[in-house]
């Protein structure tokens, strides 16, 4: 019966309540899609310079974070490996050897990243075949590179053509090299995809004059979000006298400053729009108490107890919050699917900015129940609040005052 | 016969302004069961006071109104709302209704809050229903009846849970003449069908003539108190 009276009382005034209703859709449908826009944004952020690059958790010998040089390599071991490899959701581990070298090909010289990698395994990883763009990717025993598509364009070098690489060696030998290039891939991070050379381990290995040498091994997991867990599991077993492993957050603290930057400003106007929303339902619920009662002081008269109008009251808050959520939701989900498909494309100067952090600049959304989870229980907290006021004024209803309203 | 109601030495005093006023002045009354009684006088009188003291919607400045052996005063105000809805039945000038709930569900709101069961619930609106004269419009919302027969539906209302005594207060002032006659053969029939007390406070002469007892009052008191014969 309570229900039903709720239900019927929210629409005695359809217009009052179908623009609270309509305000309380907004407000899931722009929070839900800003915070999906961000999530979705970081995410890109986060797998394009991270989850298909560097990985969420490395490990080096203990002091090559802080200075980048192949002389702080190490010489590989299987226990290391193994070490690495008991740790809870780990699932492989990637070596890499990588250190800068200056490219050349005819007139055009350029500083480079020279990675060697095991190029089968790091199919799963940085699943470069599938970014090749000319010619063929490369295989362990290849003797040949495969170089990013902005620095072969820069270089003004083929499929086909020897780049001449000039760097420097383990323990300051000299690493001087000239490789066919087997292919031109295209990184998804511009920054990346303007100075990577990628090369076999063995070769790089040979060209740096370091055998057995990497730089880092890269941790493979899929459980993302349980980076620092399995970095703190693998630091409690590997020998942290000589090896370090750390997160993404600490190999990229600019990318997690922009990112928390940027989430406390979108958090900031959402916070300002439920305010707004909040002062909607208010009014709302203050005007549908106030002009009724006359009708709740003659339903005290006649026995209902208040805590049961307040029941009453309350459940038109809820009535009317679930029809705004549910609405709000049915719009919201093909949205985000869409954009998530196909992501806006920035331009202009807001692109190169994203750019340089190493992120395609495309804006795509991404659908995660805990965004959706968040707003909803947000909104019914803040509307739950709104209807605070109107239910205790409900409590001190003068029954005989009201009467003669 | 039984009384159903008493009241002693009851007194409510107004101080809200600077003038004090004695809207009841010591009043002493008793009702018994099957009563069809009205209190009557002039406006300011004391009369929809008195109703709502002896309703327990107000409280009294001093004395006491005992229903049905209880005395009310010694009631929470929790006690005292479901003491009312098995108790007393009201009907208002204005009608009162819940305007989103239809004529039937109007009328056996307090046997819901009494949770009371369906087959009670519907025997009981069907049986009221009749004796009312209004059948066939049960699934009505009360905007779409006449003020005659919206008065009924709250006389159906206020007799559904079949309480010691009905209060009313002028519930043929917004009636015509024959509405007016309608509802008082209704409620007079059911007074004697169902031996249910009724007390209006009334001052329309069509209510007082058909009153089997009328009590006058005047500045909070009883000046006379005639029974019929």
């Amino acid at each position: 019966m309570n229900l039903r009276i709720a239900w019927r009382n929210i629409w005695r005034n359809k217009k009052r309540t179908l623009i609270t209703i309509s305000s309380i859709t907004l407000a899931v449908v722009m929070a839900v899609f800003t915070r999906s826009f961000q999530e979705g944004t970081y995410a890109k952020m986060i797998e394009n310079a991270v989850g298909k690059f560097t990985g969420y958790v490395q490990v080096h010998q203990k002091d090559y974070w802080d200075d980048k040089t192949i002389d702080n390599g190490i010489e590989v071991n299987d226990t290391l490996v193994r070490e690495i490899l008991s740790v809870k959701n780990v699932e492989g581990v990637n070596l890499r050897l990588e250190s800068f070298s200056l490219a050349s090909f005819g007139n055009s010289t350029k500083g480079t990243l020279v990675m060697g990698i095991d190029p089968e395994k790091e199919t799963q990883m940085l699943d470069l075949k599938a970014k090749m763009i000319k010619g063929n990717y490369i295989r362990p025993g290849d003797r040949s590179i495969i170089l990013g598509s902005k620095l072969a364009d820069y270089l003004k070098i083929d499929v086909g053509d020897t780049l001449v690489l000039l760097g420097q060696g383990h323990w300051g030998q000299s690493a001087i090299g000239a490789f066919p290039v087997k292919g031109i891939l295209k990184m998804p991070a511009p920054d990346i995809d303007r100075q990577i050379v990628f090369m076999p381990l063995m070769l790089a290995r040979e060209f740096f004059s370091f055998e057995n040498g990497v730089t880092s091994l890269v941790v493979i997991s899929e459980e993302s979000d349980q980076a620092q867990k399995i970095t703190d599991a693998i630091n409690a077993s590997i020998d942290t006298t000589q090896y370090k492993a750390i997160t993404w957050q600490e190999m990229s603290p600019e990318m997690l400053q922009q990112i928390e930057g940027d989430k406390v400003g979108g958090i900031f106007m959402i916070a300002i729009l439920y305010m707004i929303i909040a002062f909607g339902v208010f009014g709302t619920v203050l005007m549908m108490t106030e002009e009724r009662k006359r009708e709740f002081a003659v339903m005290v008269a006649i026995g209902m107890q208040k805590t049961k109008l307040m029941l009453v009251s309350f459940y038109e808050t809820i009535l009317m919050n679930s029809i705004g959520i549910i609405l709000g939701v049915i719009i919201t989900v093909p949205l985000i699917i869409y954009f998530n498909i196909y992501p806006i494309e920035m331009s202009g100067e807001a692109a190169e900015s994203i750019e340089k952090l190493g992120v395609e600049p495309v804006l795509p959304t991404i659908l995660r129940l805990s965004i959706f989870i968040n707003n909803i229980i947000i909104i019914l907290v803040i509307t739950g609040i709104s209807s605070i006021y109107p239910l205790i004024s409900l409590l001190r209803l003068k029954v005989i005052r009201s009467l003669r309203r | 016969m039984k009384t159903v109601i008493e009241t002693k030495n009851l007194y409510k005093t107004y101080t809200e302004t600077e003038v004090e006023v004695k809207a009841v002045n010591g009043i002493d009354l008793s009702f018994a069961e099957g009563e069809f009684a009205a209190i009557v006088g002039p406006s300011g009188c004391g009369k929809t006071t008195l109703l709502n003291l002896l309703g327990g919607l107000d409280e009294p400045t001093s004395g006491s109104v005992i229903i049905d052996g209880t005395d009310i005063s010694t009631l929470s105000s929790r006690q005292m709302i479901d003491f009312r809805m098995n108790n007393i039945g009201f009907v208002f000038q204005a009608y009162n209704l819940i305007p989103v709930l239809t004529a039937r569900e109007n009328a056996e709101f307090i046997m819901h809050l009494q949770n009371r069961p369906k087959a009670e619930r519907e025997a009981r609106i069907t049986e009221l229903f009749k004796a009312i004269g209004i059948e066939g419009k049960e699934d009505i919302r009360p905007s779409r009846l006449s003020g005659g027969q919206q008065q009924r539906v709250a006389v159906a209302r206020a007799l559904a849970s079949k309480p010691k005594f009905i209060l009313a207060d002028e519930p043929t002032a917004n009636l015509d003449s024959h509405a007016t006659t309608e509802l008082l053969d209704i409620m007079r029939k059911l007074n004697e069908e169902e031996n249910v007390t009724f007390i209006f406070a009334t001052h329309d002469q069509r209510v007082i003539d058909r009153a089997k007892r009328v009590v006058y009052l005047e500045d909070g008191k009883v000046i006379r108190d005639k029974t019929e014969k």
